[in-house]
């Protein structure tokens, strides 16, 4: 199962400058662990010395806001798209 | 040849390169990501550490100062490690997730890079020490300073409890210096296994911090080739070791002398330097932990020879000035020139060894490190 995957700005130099990715999955998790194989720098960058996606990553899904740890629930489809944000402060 | 200042903010780094001191190539790289630290290799490689709330630390790489690439890896503790009770009160306020209800130790911060004896060491926030031996493709921790008995109970400072200084010994692969706040200063003689703290002589934080682990030391510098000779700035004062840290003596002849929170009088500040062909040594005290801005308003180096008198140099700072410079932002190239950069964002440069400065950048974030390179 095949989606896209938009990375946050930040995290764009360490792609190669891509700001989106295909990657494989049928859960949240999975895509970030397919894209972590893929690109082993982004690997620090989504998960922490226990291995949990990092606490304050955010994703949006189909109109939804999706925190870390429901990522590995979250279902997807083929062709679905995924944007990797972050918890924001301030206003 | 070309003097290099790798200046840390918490918007991405610096890069000021100039071939005679005068005329100064501006670059702003790693936009986005808080730099706090910087090294270089012997081989030229400089290293930078980046660490952002959400999505951790890293080190990027350049061998030439324009392109940079992250490594793959960064120091990490282990899942099973347990973290300072006080420092996540500190930091929970952006721990969104809640993570640090677990327990769990974590690195929210690289305070400093540091070469030495052909290894890179990492200072980092929660406190503990890493060393990469193959140019940071991998990590290791020393254990023998992270592990160390009553560390659980160090109190940190208000920036949390950070390893951000560490310094080498050129003659003695097996001695090294690491400064903790508010723990005060470690010494290894041994290659890292064991530590002692090394505060005898040196004011505690407050009078009811612990006797040998309660110094909120700010920064240390020495010439690592006669390291035993060392300052250091300390919240209660400018202090100098002839014994490699053994026993310190305050020496605070000619500095302004602030009155803290708690009624103590001493010179306050944070950053210290070195030059090391002439051997003199730099502070720039603030007034005191109330306002953390220069006396009077007035921006002024201290210098000194020996440690035994300081002198102000002011031409070339302003006289109106309410700002900070912080623990890492002093530097000196080796050369004879010496930088420094404001909590404001401006970056200052002294080719005569303080005795006039000019203004080398402005208009840059708050600045948390510099670092000068001399090719």
């Amino acid at each position: 199962m095949s989606v896209r995957v938009q990375l946050p700005p930040l995290l764009r130099p360490v792609s190669g400058g891509l700001r989106t990715l295909e990657a494989e999955g049928s859960s949240i998790a999975a895509v970030l662990a397919d894209i972590a194989k893929k690109h082993p720098p982004l690997a620090l960058h989504f998960f922490d010395e226990a291995g949990a996606i990092r606490h304050n990553i955010v994703f949006l899904h189909d109109g939804a806001m999706i925190r870390a740890k429901e990522a590995a629930a979250r279902q997807l489809k083929d062709g679905d798209e995924v944007v990797i944000t972050n918890a924001l402060a301030g206003g | 040849m070309e003097i290099a200042l790798i200046v840390g903010t918490p918007k991405g780094a610096a890069v000021l390169k100039s071939k005679d001191g005068s005329n100064w190539a501006h670059d702003f790289v790693l936009r986005g990501w808080p730099v706090t630290a910087s090294a270089r290799d012997d081989a030229g490689r400089t290293y930078v550490a980046v660490n952002s709330p959400n999505y951790g630390v890293a080190l990027f790489a350049s061998d030439d100062l324009n392109a940079w690439k992250q490594l793959e890896a960064a120091p990490r503790y282990r899942p099973e490690d347990r973290g300072n009770p006080e420092h996540h009160r500190l930091v929970a306020k952006e721990d969104f997730g809640g993570i640090l209800k677990g327990g769990g130790r974590f690195v929210d911060q690289i305070w400093n890079l540091h070469f030495a004896h052909g290894a890179l060491w990492a200072g980092v926030s929660e406190a503990g020490l890493f060393v990469s031996r193959d140019r940071g493709a991998s990590w290791a921790p020393i254990d023998g300073f992270n592990e160390q008995p009553g560390r659980e109970s160090w109190a940190p400072g208000f920036g949390g409890l950070g390893a951000h200084t560490i310094l080498s010994d050129a003659n003695n692969p097996n001695r090294m210096w690491v400064g903790v706040s508010a723990a005060g200063l470690f010494r290894t003689d041994d290659g890292g296994k064991t530590w002692a703290p090394k505060n005898k002589g040196v004011n505690p934080a407050v009078d009811s911090a612990p006797a040998t682990t309660g110094q909120c030391v700010h920064s240390v510098t020495h010439d690592p080739r006669n390291a035993s000779v060392m300052f250091r700035q300390e919240h209660r004062g400018v202090h100098k070791s002839l014994d490699g840290g053994d026993s310190w003596q305050v020496m605070e002849d000619g500095l302004p002398i602030a009155e803290l929170s708690d009624g103590h009088h001493c010179s306050f500040g944070f950053a210290s330097g070195m030059d090391l062909k002439s051997g003199n040594v730099f502070v720039v005290p603030l007034d005191g932990d109330n306002f953390r801005f220069p006396k009077g308003g007035q921006l002024a180096v201290y210098r000194s020879g020996n440690g035994t008198d300081w002198e102000a140099k002011t031409k070339g700072l302003p006289a109106d000035c309410y700002t900070a410079v912080l623990r890492g932002s002093l530097s000196a190239d080796q050369k004879g020139g010496v930088y420094f950069g404001t909590a404001s964002g401006v970056i200052y440069g002294s080719d005569d060894l303080g005795e006039s400065w000019r203004e080398i950048a402005s208009g840059l974030p708050r600045i948390m490190s510099v670092e000068a390179y001399s090719a």
